[in-house]
């Protein structure tokens, strides 16, 4: 057991505050699961490891859009971040081959939400 | 960055034009040599809806809705191109939506503390701890004007500070997750997508009102949530963030879970209170309120997830900044599920005072294809309905109050034109009596009477008479029943009969549905001369009630329809009567 400090968190802020790498992150909240989130992730990651790509895959929350899940959402650098819905296991295979490492958006999939 | 263009065909009705329009564009790409410079991407939703086609040129971000085909040349050459909006045509996003409980929900690991403590997370634990006395964090949340997000909007600055000022040798502070409402759910996804923010928020507030124990009230049917609370707390432990000496203060604070057996009373506090002690779920008369004589006897200070999740935010921007957003009495933001006959159901979160309108149809859509939104039910059972005449209203707690309904929790369940409001009405009504505990006779009689004569009414024998009847019971047990569930629970029925009365009438009078909702009054017929004998019908019945063949047409056995409406679905010329 460690006993964190104001300094000890200041210095885990700086350390994983997010570099500009590529992530995807899937939507794991109850609604997420229940569309088949975990067969999507499963997915992504065995793309990934099938292709070598350069990306982290993170397992994240509900991000509000529960009629569209499984979400993805996608951060390749340089190209605009955006959110996957609907995804199965065939848009999973798209993404990684065609966004992640061919650079090109998969069209009809493309949810554009605006947060905030 | 490479330029981006995205385009969706938004228009509701009719066939989605969006391929063919993609070619068009690709070929004005295309003449101008730009097609492998420029991603031009088909989305399936652009959150605009009912604009014709919409163009969206990143990273820019111009938008362009109703484009025709012979914009697309000034939008290529301009904005493409040029880098800047086509002048008098780009438009700006209607309705925003403001993040502040939800700000970490699907954007960070839930069972990463590290990933929390990077988005700064336990900054606002760490500030009040050094900085702050407990008076002056309840001021602080005072300055913010925040008020609970269970329902009734009380104050949490003032209810923190009479917690604080109670005479007590040990106070609580506990988190209100039983969220029971029909059709809302922003609790289990905050304690599901951002954990740490909730323990955060409750460390703080026991901070301000001195409890050194804390409890999560979490209803079983959530396992996730439950499952990601626990773990988040065995993070925190690991971590010294609860336990004694947190971030290396002099505050001990520490957290168990309690399970909720999902009873809807319990998430009424002094029943909530009972079900913790290890007692049955059943409420109390107030006063004493919980502040001053709560959990054992002991000041306790209940607060609700939403509540909760807010803190961390607010003592980190100043109860100043806070109270900046919203309206006059309603401060900050609101999350509603909004959920039934709409296009994009899901969780949004808006700045109080938001009209009703830009919710349902700005962000969520509207209604599915070809249907018209009837009505909003807000509040859940305790709530009313808001007829879309009246869309324009505001969602603060005043406001909804003043239409009949209240804020509730934040479910907003959407109906079309094929809903019945009486059956809606029973439905709610149906709820709080398999809920209502029995403890008091209002509540208890008072509902069951209530839920028989709206039966009666559904079932086509009602009368005029039953109708005042409802009234009268209503007024009766808003006046006398002992907690909110019973004082609220005709709230439905009272707010329908406000604004359908015309569709009581009907069911009473004229003994139909107009919704054709209620089996009992209506009654489907195959007209003979618009038939072409497909034989859909026939096929989609369950229960074998349609005879007849190809050659000779098809009949419905009236005794034995159930009145599902199925072949009424599936009848591509319209040859089935309803009504």
């Amino acid at each position: 057991m460690i006993k964190m400090t104001k300094k000890d968190l200041d210095a885990t802020k700086q350390k994983y505050a997010e570099a500009d790498r590529n992530w995807i992150k899937v939507g794991f909240s109850t609604c997420g699961i229940a569309a088949g989130a975990k067969e999507v992730y499963d997915t992504l990651v065995e793309e990934s490891r099938k292709h070598s790509a350069d990306v982290e895959i993170k397992k994240c929350g509900c991000v509000g859009m529960c009629s569209a899940e499984p979400l993805v959402e996608v951060h390749v650098k340089n190209m605009p971040t955006v959110f996957y819905g609907k995804v199965d296991k065939e848009v999973a295979t798209k993404i990684m081959e065609k966004h992640v490492c061919g650079k090109m958006l998969v069209n009809d999939k493309i949810y554009d939400l605006k947060l905030n | 960055m490479g330029k981006t263009v995205f385009i969706k065909d938004t228009a509701i009705t009719g066939k989605d034009r969006t391929r063919d329009f993609y070619g068009v564009f690709l070929g004005t790409l295309r003449e101008k040599g730009l097609e492998n410079e420029v991603q031009l991407v088909r989305v399936a939703d652009i959150g605009i809806y009912g604009q014709g086609m919409t163009v969206r040129v990143l990273p820019e971000n111009f938008l362009y809705t109703n484009v025709q085909e012979n914009d697309i040349p000034a939008i290529v050459q301009d904005s493409v191109v040029g880098g800047r909006p086509v002048e008098g045509k780009a438009s700006a996003q209607p309705s925003k939506q403001l993040r502040i409980v939800l700000r970490n929900c699907g954007v960070i690991d839930p069972e990463s503390i590290e990933d929390y403590i990077a988005r700064d997370g336990y900054q606002a634990l760490a500030k009040v701890l050094t900085e702050y006395t407990p008076e002056k964090v309840a001021q602080e949340i005072k300055n913010s004007g925040l008020r609970g997000r269970g329902g009734a909007g009380f104050p949490t600055g003032l209810k923190w500070d009479i917690t604080r000022k109670a005479q007590g040798d040990q106070k609580y502070i506990i988190c209100n997750g039983d969220e029971g409402d029909p059709g809302a759910y922003m609790d289990r996804s905050v304690l599901e997508g951002d954990p740490h923010s909730v323990i955060e928020g409750m460390t703080i507030g026991a901070y301000a009102i001195g409890a050194s124990k804390g409890y999560f009230y979490i209803r079983a049917e959530y396992p996730l949530a439950i499952e990601r609370i626990e773990k988040a707390m065995r993070q925190c432990h690991e971590r010294g963030i609860l336990g004694n000496g947190i971030l290396g203060s002099s505050f001990n604070f520490d957290l168990e879970i309690r399970l909720g057996a999902g009873a809807f009373v319990c998430g009424e506090e002094t029943a909530l209170i009972a079900s913790i002690e290890g007692k049955r779920g059943y409420p109390s008369p107030r006063p004493p309120f919980p502040s001053i004589k709560g959990l054992w006897g002991r000041p306790t200070c209940i607060n609700n997830v939403e509540t909760l999740a807010n803190i961390p935010v607010i003592v980190m921007k100043g109860g100043a900044w806070f109270a900046g957003i919203g309206t006059e009495t309603s401060k900050g933001t609101k999350v509603f599920a909004v959920t039934g006959k709409v296009k994009n159901s899901g969780l949004v979160e808006v700045p109080m005072g938001t009209a009703v309108e830009d919710v349902v149809y700005g962000i969520c859509g509207g209604a599915m294809a070809g249907k018209n939104v009837k009505a909003i039910q807000t509040g859940g059972p305790s709530g009313g309905v808001i007829p879309k005449e009246f869309f324009q209203t505001k969602v603060d707690y005043e406001s909804l109050q003043k239409m009949g309904s209240i804020m509730g929790s934040g479910g907003m369940i959407v109906m079309d034109e094929d809903d019945c409001m009486v059956d809606i009405a029973k439905f709610y009504l149906g709820f709080c009596v398999d809920e209502s505990c029995g403890k008091c006779a209002p509540c208890r009689i008072g509902g069951t009477q209530m839920l028989k004569l709206l039966v009666k009414v559904t079932d086509g024998e009602g009368t005029q008479k039953d109708l005042d009847q409802l009234e009268q019971i209503s007024f009766a047990m808003q006046k006398a029943s002992l907690c909110g569930l019973g004082q609220t629970a005709p709230n439905p029925v009272l707010s329908t009969l406000h604004y359908y009365r015309a569709e009581y009438d009907a069911h009473v009078d004229k003994k139909k549905c107009p919704a054709c909702k209620c089996a009992k009054l209506v009654r489907f017929m195959i007209m003979s001369e618009k038939c072409v004998k497909c034989g859909m019908c026939f096929k989609a019945c369950p229960v074998g009630a349609i005879s007849g063949n190809r050659e000779s047409g098809y009949l419905i056995d009236q005794t034995k329809c159930i009145r599902c409406g199925q072949c009424f679905e599936v009848c591509k010329p319209r040859a089935i009567s309803r009504g």
